[in-house]
């Protein structure tokens, strides 16, 4: 497991952690399928209950990895939103949009891939 | 306008205020006052304002005449009034007009100016102050002249700081003027015209300057002195009031530096602000409508991107047959290939072979009804072998086929499903628009609603849809029917917004008329797994896979909400079995279920087999099987 990517107190850090994981060890055309279906750069910007701030960037356009730190040369959507709001995005209990019309999560950017977030944040989806 | 009226004293003393010239001015010349304050960007509502701001002075004049005035102030002057002081004589009939024409009136103005600022304006006691401690002062009222009128300008701008600045820098100029009579009024003429230039021309009275050119050199030659434009610009008799505004607007006289930087500093405020909160909703959706969602023109290596059209829906291009059919070429027996399908699918057989059939069938012309049935079944039934890509392509021109063929409605509510799945949630929303308007045609839907397919972002799209679906099924069920079509179009509205709860009820509705359809149960475990229910959803499947077992997609699913709960395990065997069921008829396999297959066999930590998993080591699913999956 990367330990580099966590930070400690958030809840978040286990996701992104397996996210990386998962990301790391996709074959190139898997990488490609899945930079083809989201096509963004989402930069994360978690809260906690301590006020402390860490920025996670999930890219899914150019390279398909997740590290830590601010996206690099710039995001497509800035993310702002709080370490449960993210949990919760990720294992379904929330979606995109219901966190932003509640103001739980809030966008900088490319607001429409905002939605997309949760795609991406869950592993694997059921099809109608 | 006629400015005689505005000199002549008749004419100011009859009825109407002499200040109401002010209201027409502030009126009358709004274009100007909006080019100078505001460079760049107009802003309508400050001047509105400011109309309203003299409108509402007006009327509480009026209450004040009636009101018995308590304020000691002698005598106000409007700035209309100004033009009257040029002149030596005019100013004599101001004296007479100030010893009492209508002082009660005047009077009655000056506590309503009061009032007014007083009601208003931080700077007011300052104003007052001026008025009230300079009262032995010969003309007072010219100062409150200027101080009002800087009252009647757009605040949001100038701030009120300001008015009280220029007012106080007046009655400095004012008092410093020693001299009597012409001297004096020289003086004042140009403190005023100076302050008339730091307060941007469009704000100085402009009757002012026209009517000292014309009755008072001396006042010109001093209105020279101090540098105003104007003066210089326009030595003409009788100009009209437009070519002066022009010139004014013409001249190179800046907007006062302080000002402009205050008003800079608070724009980009405002502006900030906004933009925090929203970003600019137009440009994001712009941005996103252009880029489909997120930016083609870079990044994207590998394939070709995906194009949108103008209602989002993707354009896949042509569906590609494969290439080893075994029922191409096949002697013309007495059944058609397509029935053959169709008995295939009924019994149950195996959905790979029955697309092979169907693709035979097309390829030999056996289009079916319409000349679209057969596409559409192919599309169908690729999309329930977890072949998304192919049932999606074959079931785009299937309903091209069949709106072609005055068919309108066949296959949309599938396509829209199918794009559903793979997050083109534009395209979903614009196809079930068309089918519910080919299958609904007496349907009254607003012109803005499909206008707004092709202009508007998802989620707008999404709400006008489901307003629609909403208000066809509260009707219908009002008449006692319950129409499933409708259920499930809802439902997969409610899916692509994330509202599994809601999109599960609507299943479960249409369930209760259709029990015996699989697909039907499939998507209701779908909605239970992507609401973080996989436990539930696991029923449902068993359901759809009970009356349907060759259904790849309902055991795809299984194992998706394996997955989800952690038995990676049994996930990995369900898309193994689901596989091997595919490979056992045609050989090909779908590129859905070995990815998702690698991704459970990664959460196992067994990264020797997910290798094993890449398409370009795909081998026997034998292996796996030797490595202890049962399946």
């Amino acid at each position: 497991m990367s330990d580099d990517i966590k930070v400690p107190g958030f809840n978040a850090s286990e996701l992104i952690s397996g996210l990386k994981d998962v990301f790391e060890k996709y074959s190139d055309t898997e990488r490609q399928a899945q930079i083809k279906k989201t096509n963004g750069i989402f930069e994360l910007q978690v809260s906690n209950d301590a006020k402390e701030t860490a920025t996670w960037t999930i890219d899914m356009k150019k390279t398909g990895t997740v590290f830590k730190g601010k996206a690099q040369p710039k995001a497509d959507v800035t993310i702002i939103l709080s370490d449960e709001t993210l949990i919760d995005l990720a294992n379904g209990k929330l979606n995109g949009q219901k966190a932003f019309m509640t103001g739980k999560l809030k966008t900088r950017g490319n607001m429409m891939l905002a939605t997309k977030l949760d795609t991406v944040l869950k592993g694997a989806k059921a099809k109608l | 306008m006629s400015f005689q009226g505005l000199i002549s004293g008749s004419e100011c003393a009859v009825p109407s205020n002499p200040l109401s010239q002010v209201l027409k001015h502030t009126e009358g010349d709004r274009s100007l006052q909006q080019l100078h304050q505001l460079p760049g960007t107009l802003n309508p509502t400050s001047n509105e304002h400011d109309v309203a701001l003299a409108r509402q002075f007006f009327d509480t004049n009026q209450q004040g005449h009636e009101m018995a005035p308590s304020f000691t102030i002698p005598y106000a002057l409007g700035p209309a009034r100004m033009d009257t002081m040029s002149g030596p004589h005019l100013h004599d009939a101001w004296v007479k007009e100030q010893q009492g024409i209508r002082p009660f009136e005047e009077l009655a103005n000056n506590a309503a100016w009061a009032s007014e600022f007083g009601g208003s304006y931080s700077p007011s006691p300052s104003a007052q102050q001026i008025m009230v401690s300079k009262p032995e002062y010969q003309r007072p009222s010219l100062m409150s002249g200027v101080v009002m009128h800087g009252g009647t300008m757009p605040v949001t701008m100038y701030g009120a700081n300001n008015v009280a600045h220029y007012g106080l820098s007046a009655n400095f100029n004012v008092v410093e003027g020693k001299g009597k009579g012409k001297s004096r009024e020289a003086d004042f003429e140009a403190a005023f015209a100076q302050i008339a230039a730091s307060l941007t021309p469009a704000q100085a009275d402009v009757s002012g300057f026209v009517e000292i050119e014309d009755e008072a050199t001396d006042i010109e030659e001093s209105l020279k002195n101090v540098s105003l434009n104007v003066s210089e610009s326009d030595v003409e008799h009788g100009t009209d009031f437009q070519k002066v505004w022009d010139q004014l607007q013409k001249s190179e006289l800046p907007p006062p530096k302080e000002d402009l930087a205050k008003w800079e500093a608070e724009f980009s405020q405002l502006m900030n602000a906004q933009r925090d909160e929203l970003d600019d909703y137009g440009s994001a959706m712009q941005e996103a409508w252009e880029g489909g969602v997120g930016n083609y023109q870079e990044g994207t290596h590998g394939e070709n991107p995906v194009r949108f059209d103008a209602e989002g829906i993707p354009m896949l291009g042509d569906y590609v047959f494969e290439q080893n059919n075994k029922y191409l070429g096949q002697p013309p027996s007495s059944r058609s290939l397509l029935d053959d399908a169709k008995a295939l699918l009924e019994q149950n057989g195996s959905l790979s072979e029955a697309a092979m059939m169907l693709e035979a069938a097309i390829q030999e012309g056996q289009l079916g009804e319409g000349g679209f049935e057969t596409w559409i079944l192919l599309g169908e039934t690729r999309n329930m072998d977890e072949r998304e890509d192919a049932g999606m392509r074959a079931l785009t021109h299937g309903v091209k086929l069949a709106e072609e063929a005055g068919a309108p409605g066949a296959g949309m509510l599938s396509l829209a499903i199918s794009f559903t799945n793979e997050s083109y949630d534009r395209a979903s929303h614009s196809m079930l628009l068309r089918w519910l308007r080919a299958r609904f045609p007496t349907l009254v839907v607003p012109e803005e609603t499909i206008k707004a397919m092709s202009t508007n972002s998802a989620w707008d799209t999404h709400t006008r849809i489901t307003e629609l679906f909403l208000g066809l099924a509260r009707s219908q069920h009002d008449q006692g029917v319950m129409d499933p079509d409708v259920q499930i179009g809802l439902g997969v509205l409610f899916y692509t917004n994330g509202e599994y709860d809601r999109a599960k009820d609507c299943f479960a509705t249409a369930l209760a008329a259709r029990p015996k359809d699989y697909l039907l149960w499939n998507r209701f475990g779908s909605s239970l797994s992507n609401g973080n229910k996989p436990e539930e959803a696991l029923g449902a499947y068993r359901e759809a896979l009970q009356i349907r077992p060759t259904y790849t997609r309902a055991i795809y699913n299984v194992g998706v909400a394996c997955l989800n709960i952690g038995a990676d395990k049994e996930a990995a065997e369900h898309f193994l079995s689901a596989l091997s069921l595919q490979q056992s008829t045609s050989g090909d396999t779908s590129d859905q279920l070995w990815f998702t297959l690698r991704r459970a066999l990664l959460s196992m930590n067994r990264i020797d087999l997910a290798d094993l998993a890449k398409p370009e080591a795909r081998s026997s699913l034998e292996l796996f099987r030797k490595e202890g999956f049962d399946f």
